[in-house]
Parts: C-alpha cells; sequence; structure tokens
C-alpha cells in the first residue's frame, strides 16, 4: 500500500503542475483515527494529503459527476468563446471505476473530462464492523500493520485481521483493479471471494415470501428517509429526485410505513443493472438498513434477465435503455395457461 | 383463519379493483373492440390509457398497489407490433426486473401481471380480464404496500 500512496501522490503531482487536471479527487487521512474522508486537491504541494488505505469508504464517482455537472451548468452562462473545459482527477477503486463507467455510458461527461488514477483495492474497513470489535467505545489511537489492525480505546486495546473487518461487498468482490483507468499503478490486490457473490441474495430466495416480506418491512421501517442513501450513491444523479418531487407528489411527506417502502423500492429499482456494489450506501445508512440484500438482487437479476454487470463495459448501454427481440418473456400473463 | 378472512371479505362484499394501464394502439383499441363486440368481462378492471406501455413509469404500478389497487395489469401490443417500434421492448425489460423485484421482496407474483393484446384481440382482452381478476380474487385484498390513512 505504501509505494501505492507515494505513486499515487506523485502521479496527482505531475498532472496537477502540468495542468493536466484541475482538481483531484482523492481520500486523506480523516480526523478521527482508521479513518480516511474525501478531498479535493487543486494545487501540486497539497498532494502530500492524499492517502490509500483500507479506510477509504466512499464511493469518489459522486463527486466526479457533481464536479462536473456543476461545472456545466456554469458554463451556460459564459460567452461560448470563453468556455473552457474543465478535467477531474480521480482515485479509482474498482467499484469507483465501475460507476464512472455507467455515468460515461449515460452520457454525463465526456471521456476527456477525467482522468482516471486506478488504484488496487483489496477492501475497506465496515465501520460497523470496527464499532463492534471495540464494543461501540470510541478509539482514541489505532494503526493497521501487516494485515492486522489495532484500535486503543479508552479500556484498552482490541485487535483484528483486516480480513475480519472488511465491508460484506469487499468480501465478494470481483473487481480489485479498476476496469478502466488513464493511469494505474500498484500490483494487483488478493482476489475475493465472487463465486460467493450471490449466496445471501439465492438464501433469502428460497425463503417463503411471508417471511421475506416481514424482512423488508422490518428493514424498511427503520429507515427513517434521509436520503443520505441517495445523495452518496453515483448512479443517483436526477437533478430533480422523484422522492422530493411535488408535482406528482410520489411519496407521501408522512411517516406512513408505505411511503418509506416506497421510496426504497423506487430507489433500488432505479439501480437496475447500475448498483456497482461499493457499499457506499450501506456505510453512510445511520439505521443500518440492510439495503444489500436488495440491490443485490438486481444486480442478479440484471445480469440473469439481460446479460449485464454494471458498468464493466463504455460501450454497453444501460440495460433498462436497451433492448434484444428475444429477450425473457416467461413472465407474461397468459389467460389460457392462467398465469 | 382463511374463514375468517373469507368471511370478512364477503361481509364487506369485497371486488377485486384492477388497475389496468393499456397502450392507446393495440390493448385499449383491443377493449374497444370487446366493448363493441358486446364480449362480457368482469367489471373491475379500471382501465387508464397511456400512449405506449414504454410510457408507463414503473412508478405507477407501485403506486396503484399503494394507493388500494388490488391487482394492476399492463398491457400493449405485441412485440414487433408496436406503434413507436420499440416501445414495447424496453417495457418487456422493465417490467421483468420490476416483476422479479416485487416478487423477491415478498409481493404475491399476481398482483402485478403483464401481457399483450393487440388492437384485434377484443377476445383475448376478455379472457385477460377474466383471467387476472380470478387471480387477484384468489390473492384476496391487498394487504402489503397498501397505505392506510
Amino acid at each position: 500500500m505504501e509505494n501505492v500512496e507515494k505513486k499515487l501522490r506523485e502521479e496527482a503531482k505531475r498532472l496537477l503542475s502540468e495542468k493536466k487536471v484541475d482538481v483531484v479527487v482523492g481520500y486523506e487521512a480523516g480526523t478521527l483515527p482508521l479513518t480516511a474522508t474525501p478531498c479535493f486537491i487543486t494545487t501540486p504541494e497539497e498532494t502530500e494529503r492524499l492517502v490509500w488505505n483500507p479506510f477509504c469508504v466512499q464511493n469518489l464517482g459522486k463527486f466526479v459527476h457533481d464536479l462536473l455537472n456543476q461545472h456545466h451548468e456554469a458554463q451556460k452562462r459564459v460567452k461560448p468563446e470563453a468556455r473552457r473545459k474543465k478535467v477531474v482527477g480521480v482515485v479509482t477503486r474498482g467499484c469507483t471505476s465501475r460507476s464512472l463507467v455507467i455515468q460515461l455510458q449515460e452520457k454525463q461527461y465526456e471521456r476527456e473530462e477525467v482522468v482516471i488514477l486506478g488504484v488496487p483495492c483489496g477492501g475497506y474497513v465496515d465501520r460497523k464492523k470496527l464499532s463492534a470489535l471495540t464494543g461501540g467505545e470510541e478509539i482514541r489511537e489505532g494503526s493497521l500493520q501487516d494485515g492486522r489492525i489495532s484500535a486503543r480505546t479508552w479500556n484498552g486495546e482490541h485487535q483484528a485481521v483486516l480480513k475480519e473487518l472488511l465491508a460484506d461487498n469487499c468480501l465478494t468482490c470481483r473487481f480489485n483493479r479498476p476496469v478502466l483507468a488513464d493511469i494505474e499503478m500498484g500490483e494487483a490486490a488478493t482476489a475475493a471471494e465472487a463465486e460467493r457473490e450471490y449466496e445471501a441474495v439465492r438464501a433469502f430466495e428460497n425463503l417463503p415470501a411471508e417471511e421475506r416480506w416481514a424482512y423488508f418491512e422490518k428493514e424498511m421501517a427503520k429507515c427513517i428517509r434521509c436520503c443520505a442513501c441517495r445523495n452518496v450513491c453515483p448512479s443517483c444523479y436526477c437533478r430533480i429526485c422523484f422522492a422530493e418531487q411535488s408535482q406528482p407528489q410520489w411519496i407521501g411527506i408522512g411517516s406512513d410505513p408505505s411511503d418509506t417502502q416506497l421510496f426504497q423500492l423506487m430507489r433500488m429499482y432505479h439501480m437496475v443493472g447500475r448498483c456497482v456494489d461499493c457499499g457506499s450506501c450501506v456505510a453512510v445508512c445511520p439505521m443500518g438498513v440492510d439495503l444489500r440484500k436488495f440491490l443485490k438482487k438486481l444486480d442478479s437479476d440484471a445480469f440473469e434477465l439481460f446479460g449485464h454487470r454494471a458498468g464493466v463495459a463504455l460501450e454497453e448501454p444501460a440495460p433498462l435503455g436497451a433492448y434484444r427481440e428475444n429477450d425473457r418473456e416467461d413472465f407474461i400473463f397468459d389467460p389460457k395457461s392462467g398465469a | 383463519m382463511e374463514k375468517v378472512m373469507t368471511e370478512k371479505q364477503s361481509a364487506k362484499g369485497w371486488e377485486p379493483k384492477i388497475i389496468a394501464i393499456v397502450c392507446n394502439w393495440c390493448t385499449y383499441a383491443g377493449a374497444d373492440l370487446a366493448g363493441i363486440s358486446r364480449i362480457q368481462y368482469p367489471p373491475n378492471v379500471r382501465i387508464v390509457r397511456v400512449p405506449c406501455t414504454g410510457r408507463i413509469n414503473p412508478f405507477y404500478i407501485l403506486k396503484a398497489l399503494q394507493e388500494g389497487a388490488d391487482g394492476v395489469l399492463v398491457s400493449g401490443c405485441h412485440p414487433g407490433e408496436c406503434h413507436y417500434i420499440t416501445g414495447n421492448l424496453t417495457a418487456r425489460r422493465k417490467f421483468a426486473a420490476l416483476k422479479r423485484f416485487l416478487s423477491y421482496i415478498g409481493l404475491e407474483g399476481d398482483r402485478t401481471l403483464f401481457t399483450w393484446v393487440s388492437a384485434s384481440e377484443g377476445d383475448r382482452f376478455a379472457q385477460v380480464v377474466r383471467g387476472v381478476t380470478d387471480a387477484v380474487r384468489a390473492l384476496g385484498p391487498a394487504q402489503k404496500l397498501v397505505k392506510r390513512i
């Protein structure tokens, strides 16, 4: 990891001093021990702040979209001859690169507007698992060495193997390298157990419908509709989200459980073939809603029904914006056979 | 339990309420044909006419269920016969994913039904409505995802 970090800073410095990019979106050390936080680097000197470690959680694709989108909007008010391009450099792991591919597929910006600094990724630490390790106590100091995490709280020292604290989505990740990169650094990270990717989905599918509904209801009852999942999701970028739309008002503003269920259902449904399983929504959810169980199903369906894996190929259109003449039709109601 | 439920339903005289979202060019004309041919079908469907199945936001379906529909039927032109060439082909993908997802979370599969009825198939339209009404009637009143205010 050390040399990746060094290389990353060098590359970022070079890009910024050569004015190849206007800003580098990356991670810096967080204010608390064992954390990292997204940051925006605009000068070559600042590149020393960049870090790359298993505490870098958030999918940076969101910021790339936001920065470029804001820039495009601002340029509309500029005389055509004075318009300029903005180029964003972005520290990119596997899932982030897939988000960028999705945004590029959906023509949100041009390929020249991003410079992708590809880094290998072996997964990130799930804050909730870390907090469970320390029994919810505040971490005063922490370190990561040779794949072992140690966290010191007021009452003692806690230790764990890094792999035990990795987020669920990282454990079954099949994209340890970015799918798209301008500059790649470091050696490939150790692969995860990708063959177990849909294990939880299959297990859930085999439960009786009533149990599945009860689980869905229970999980959605936790949701306070803070929309953090939507705000952090790189695939959620509508200017006006249905959740806030008032004409028509899709989602009631009251506390009725069905409104929350509908909000989550619809947000998740938007992710058919667009969810890269980066786990950002799960990481930011303050209520610990098990979103992944449902999102993973959509991912598996998109693959099963349309042979589409989210954000893998630039040329491939979004699955719900395309069709094949021989798409599956087994769900079509036939009045003769009954169902 | 089941007996109590059926008693309750019959006491209230429950009839399934089905929203049929149909495309203007095929199924709506098919329904019209059923009408002018005087083919009987259950009066449980409320027809909503849209230009094309491709125009249907899947949210319409969920919203109908939330607002008290016991079932939703979506019907459009047969694949390859779309007035807008490919509207129903993209719709087919949307609905395939939606139906699967709804079953996954535990909603009864027969509450949301998709089919194709062309303008010349008045008979088929009546059959579909009969089939859908029977299917929804067998499920009983919608309990899940319903707003209770």
